[in-house]
């Protein structure tokens, strides 16, 4: 045996040798293999992690889905769309640009000019140039077939989520509208945490970039989390007819602007606030002013005139301190201090009942009843009606209205108050006011929103927070809803072109001052409105209709009413409400 | 160690008790049992090559059915964008204002008040009022009235041609015929303007 093996070793060389050299031979590979890793991890480890990963890493933002917002019947007012931008990559594309262009605008319905701008590169050394945005994905997806096929290259899409009003102007003033990127008004503002969601993301290998997943490697899924849908109150057919309607008149009347609610009785929703004039929320930068992108029913204060009388008649009658039949005599003016309060119309001395006072809508006879309460009894029976205070139903810029503190206000000012000037509200808070004289004296708060949702102030809002307050007692608001059917009366009322055919309807006119917020004092313009109910013995439905600063002469009776007249026959249709055939009121409106 | 008497004969049992232990070894036969390595060899490449080709089919299965899920998911975006597009389409036709703009053209007009018909006694309650064309509602803002140097009157140009006889008959009678109305549309078209 020991010869054999030395015969091998022999052969092989000296084994020492050998094994000093593969000693060596090792020592040097690891050695290389260490100075690399001292390169690789020790002097910059970060790039090359993220050059690795970003070989055949593809990722991917999931854009999360914006909620729709709904209208009462699920119907969407304003819904969001998968779309596209098409970009295009200015250094593949100037050569081209013409050609490019001319395919792109045919096919896009682009301007051309736009369209080679963009191709061309707006700046020296541009990549990055959106040629169209928010491009439905089929029809993007169309293009880009049609410029690869027509052998053209740098153009590519990115996704793009398209936010459509698919009504236009309808409910616009409500909805608002979207910038580039982020909501600039309206509920898409106010309720964006909600309609928003959450992006997700997704990574994977991928092989080159052609988006096919290498199997088995990394990759994670973060799914994106859609926006949840905004539902509302709001009728949109029924919104739509608002919007038309007042906007006629509105043009007939050359006012300078309008509103009108309609308002379901017993639940406080609102089933239509229009605002005129309006704008379409898919193109609101063509919008004629930028007053018009907002509530003006909600943000604008004005004084709303004798339609106020009717809530001092209900308190009156609460307090226990009138009654519908109460006689008063109304002289031609009311020297009160150092004012003399006159009638709309010139008179002598009549004698009219409060259903009289009412339905002639006489400011001296409501004087003279507001004797009974002082300032401080006719405040709190304001408030309680929601005047001076924000309904809060989740519109943006609501104001609060002016009413003066009762401790505060003179006796002159509470006389202006009780026929409704010298005060201001706006449209919502009075809409509220007068249905709640609908309501059976209850008053229902107002909401825009089904079920809740949560501004971004933090107030909760919607139907299921709607509080109900007793304001008036039944009696009383029975009473001034028989004293309200006398204003529509043809003979004895001043709005019979507010009635609805075969219907009972109460309702009452104004014809207020309006100030100029400039000098601090009226102008001379008018804001004419009319607020009511229907049917009169049952009421279903509250529509308040005002009409500002209206250039033709007329009155709340004659310009509004009509307005209220074809809102309330609609509503009652499209609701089939039968009329109740009651009888008319047979209040006396003299003595 | 106890008595040297007793050593010697202990050494000598000693002694004889190792010859008779060596005595005993003996080689054992060198036993070549020679497994047979063929089937070895084959089963571990057949093992090998099966795992490698294996492998390979199944990756290739993976890439397939990733090149499938990727078209497969292309395929399912392109439908869901065609679905979009077409709700899309639909909302704008459900719009109101189109709707209306349609049924006005057809002459249909919003009532102003309701009448409801009750089928099984056969009476209507409301009053029935008549729906005219001055109750239907303006959908679109009235066009605005251009001053006059915005919309000129059209120029007409008098193509001098020189027809046959028989042409020249009947494009007289015909101007005859046509002229006034011709006059009356060109200027209407023109205050519309």
């Amino acid at each position: 045996m020991p010869s054999t093996r030395t015969r091998r070793g022999a052969s092989r060389g000296a084994p020492m040798l050998r094994l000093r050299i593969g000693f060596v031979v090792i020592a040097m590979v690891l050695s290389f293999f260490g100075a690399r890793l001292v390169q690789l991890q020790g002097v910059d480890p970060q790039s090359y992690a993220l050059r690795a990963a970003a070989e055949g890493a593809a990722r991917v933002t999931l854009p999360a889905e914006r909620g729709d917002i709904l209208d009462r019947n699920g119907v969407p007012l304003a819904d969001s769309v998968k779309g596209k931008m098409v970009i295009a990559d200015p250094a593949l594309t100037a050569d081209s640009a013409p050609e490019l262009a001319r395919l792109l605008s045919e096919l896009l319905s682009i301007d051309y000019f736009k369209a080679l701008t963009a191709l061309e590169g707006r700046n020296e050394g541009s990549r990055y140039e959106y040629v169209a945005r928010r491009v439905p994905s089929t029809l993007a997806g169309d293009t880009l077939a049609a410029v690869e096929d027509a052998g053209f290259e740098g153009i590519r899409l990115e996704d793009d989520p398209i936010r459509a009003y698919p009504a236009g102007d309808v409910a616009a003033n409500l909805l608002g509208y979207m910038g580039t990127d982020e909501p600039l008004g309206g509920f898409e503002r106010t309720f964006d945490e909600q309609l928003a969601g959450v992006d997700g993301e997704a990574t994977w290998q991928s092989n080159s970039g052609k988006g096919v997943r290498i199997p088995l490697r990394e990759s994670t899924l973060k799914a994106a989390r859609n926006g949840e849908a905004l539902r509302t109150t709001i009728d949109r057919d029924l919104q739509w007819f608002t919007q038309k309607v007042l906007a006629q008149s509105v043009r007939q009347y050359r006012a300078e602007s309008g509103s009108a609610v309609v308002m379901d009785t017993r639940t406080g929703e609102i089933l239509a606030l229009a605002d005129v004039p309006t704008f379409d929320a898919n193109e609101p930068t063509e919008a004629a002013s930028p007053d018009d992108l907002g509530s003006r029913a909600m943000s604008d204060t004005y004084e709303p005139g004798s339609v106020a009388k009717v809530l001092t008649a209900a308190s009156l009658i609460d307090a226990g301190k009138a009654f519908p039949r109460q006689r008063f005599k109304v002289p031609p003016n009311l020297a009160r201090q150092d004012r003399v309060i006159g009638d709309w119309f010139d008179h002598g001395n009549i004698r009219l009942t409060l259903a009289g006072i009412i339905a002639k809508s006489s400011n001296i006879g409501t004087v003279l009843a507001a004797d009974a309460f002082t300032p401080v009894q006719l405040v709190d029976y304001l408030n309680r009606f929601g005047l001076g205070q924000r309904t809060n139903i989740g519109v943006r810029g609501e104001t609060a209205g002016i009413l003066t503190p009762g401790e505060a206000m003179t006796s002159q000012t509470k006389d202006r108050v009780a026929f409704g000037q010298s005060l201001s509200v706006n449209v919502v808070q009075m809409a509220a006011a007068v249905n709640t004289i609908a309501n059976g004296g209850v008053r229902v708060s107002p909401s825009v929103v089904s079920g809740t949702a949560v501004t971004d102030d933090g107030v909760t809002v919607g139907t299921d927070v709607a509080t109900r307050t007793r304001v008036v007692s039944k009696q009383a608001a029975r009473g001034t809803a028989k004293m309200m059917e006398k204003v529509v009366d043809p003979e004895d009322g001043v709005a019979p072109r507010a009635q609805v055919p075969g219907y009972l309807v109460a309702g009452k006119t104004g014809t207020a001052q309006r100030v100029d917020g400039d000098c601090g004092c009226y102008d001379g313009s008018t804001s004419v409105s009319f607020g009511g109910f229907a049917p009169a013995d049952d009421a279903r439905f509250t529509v308040y209709v005002v009409v500002h600063a209206p250039s033709v002469d007329g009155g709340g009776g004659s310009i509004a009413g009509p307005v209220f007249s074809r809102i309330m026959g609609y509503v009652l249709g499209r609701y089939g409400v039968e009329p109740t055939g009651g009888t008319p009121s047979r209040l006396p409106v003299e003595w | 160690m106890s008595s040297p008497a007793l050593q010697p004969r202990t050494r000598v049992t000693r002694i004889a008790q190792e010859a008779v232990d060596r005595a005993r070894l003996t080689v054992v036969p060198r036993v070549r049992t020679r497994a047979p390595r063929v089937p070895f060899v084959t089963l571990v490449s057949l093992v090998l090559v099966g795992g490698i080709v294996g492998l390979l089919l199944f990756n290739t299965s993976m890439q397939q059915a990733s090149f499938t899920a990727s078209s497969l998911e292309t395929q399912a975006d392109t439908l869901a964008a065609r679905e979009q597009t077409l709700r899309m389409e639909l909302d704008e036709l459900r719009d109101p204002q189109r709707v209306a703009t349609q049924a006005q053209q057809m002459g249909m007009v919003i009532p102003s008040a309701p009448v409801f018909l009750d089928l099984e006694s056969g009476t209507t309650s409301g009053v029935p009022t008549p729906a005219t064309r001055e109750n239907a509602i303006q959908l679109q803002p009235p066009a605005p009235i251009k001053p006059a140097n915005l919309a000129p009157a059209p120029i007409v140009v008098e193509v001098p041609a020189v027809p046959t006889v028989e042409e020249q008959a009947a494009a007289t009678a015909a101007e005859q015929a046509t002229g006034a109305q011709d006059g009356r549309t060109k200027q209407r078209k023109n205050r519309n303007r």
